[in-house]
């Protein structure tokens, strides 16, 4: 049979995700104004944020589009580089979301961005049972984005500073306090040293796409190397 | 350049591709408790990740906020709240120091 997906559990996920709505609202600002300027009209950019519905590729994209450059292999190969961490979020989910039906789960990963994975994967480490959490978290986020693209294109140019609210400090936040709650497992320690290393070192090369995906197989390995198929001994 | 359609139908095979792959190459990966505590150390990893880029990007402010999420979530033992309050934390201190890092 499968796992539970409810009402209830979409609620609840809709909660958890509010918050990173707001700030992925004003995020949805920046594209639209980055739209605009490289002339896209209003129903493009909205289906750009739909079909794509990832911060950091479309305004690489959008670079590429208003450069004249896009050469449609470049394009494929930008929006791939930039949601390359993806490919690690979606593994991750697998074990979880494997056990709701197929269509579910293949919808569900249409709402998934990097928050609402780490709640999602944070909710499983508590004990989440309800599949449809997923789809809960990503809605808010997802009207955010929406609500963003479309205002920012209308307005063209009243910018709130993400920097001046904190908004850019709203995943960090959450990342940080999620992490902390996360480290009364001692198991947890070595793979958010490791992880917070690599990250660094990581990001001074190649940036934050790359340095998220480099701190995620740190951990694994870590993780996997350290694994014993007898229980922790230290209790 | 391609027409808008044909760019968008580009960009969307390119993100449906990075949603999609990772979840269906673990259905030919064999089931096993190591590989499954490997993916269970991914998240804790990248929160560290995450939280450690912006305080090298931040500097002072932003460390202290991060900072304070994390000694918050041990102190009020709820991790959403902690996040808020250390981004109104950061807020504020961003509005005292004049915007500046």
């Amino acid at each position: 049979m499968h796992a539970p997906f409810t009402m209830d559990g979409l609620r609840r996920g809709a909660r958890a995700g509010l918050p990173l709505g707001g700030a992925i609202f004003v995020y949805g600002l920046a594209f639209g104004l980055v739209a605009v300027q490289t002339q896209l009209s209003l129903a493009q950019a909205l289906a750009t944020s739909a079909a794509v519905y990832s911060g950091s590729a479309q305004l690489a994209a959008a670079n590429l589009i208003q450069s004249g450059q896009a050469a449609l292999v470049t394009l494929f190969v930008t929006v791939l580089l930039m949601n390359a961490r993806y490919i690690m979020f979606g593994a991750a989910l697998h074990p979880w979301l494997s056990q709701a039906s197929p269509p579910r789960a293949w919808a569900s990963l249409l709402l998934l961005g990097d928050a609402n994975w780490l709640f999602v994967m944070r909710a499983i480490e508590k004990g989440e049972q309800d599949r449809a959490f997923l789809v809960g978290t990503g809605l808010p986020m997802f009207a955010g984005w929406m609500l963003g693209t479309g205002l920012g294109v209308l307005s063209g140019q009243i910018l709130p500073d993400p920097h001046t609210l904190a908004a850019d400090l709203m995943l960090p936040a959450f990342a940080a306090s999620m992490m902390a709650g996360m480290l009364r497992h001692r198991a947890a320690l070595l793979p958010a040293i490791l992880g917070a290393g690599v990250a660094v070192a990581v990001f001074e090369l190649a940036g934050t796409g790359w340095a998220i995906i480099a701190a995620g197989l740190a951990g694994a390995f870590a993780a996997a190397a350290i694994w014993r198929p007898v229980g922790p001994g230290a209790r | 350049m391609a027409p808008f359609p044909v760019l968008l139908l580009v960009m969307a095979a390119a993100a449906l591709f990075c949603r999609y792959a990772g979840y269906i190459a673990m259905r030919y990966l064999p089931k096993s408790p190591r590989i499954e505590a490997a993916l269970r150390a991914t998240p804790v990893s990248v929160m560290a990740g995450i939280a450690a880029i912006a305080v090298v990007q931040g500097g002072v402010t932003d460390a202290v906020a991060l900072a304070a999420a994390v000694g918050l979530t041990f102190l009020l033992g709820n991790d959403v709240a902690a996040a808020l309050l250390a981004v109104a934390l950061a807020a504020g201190l961003r509005y005292l120091t004049g915007g500046g890092a």
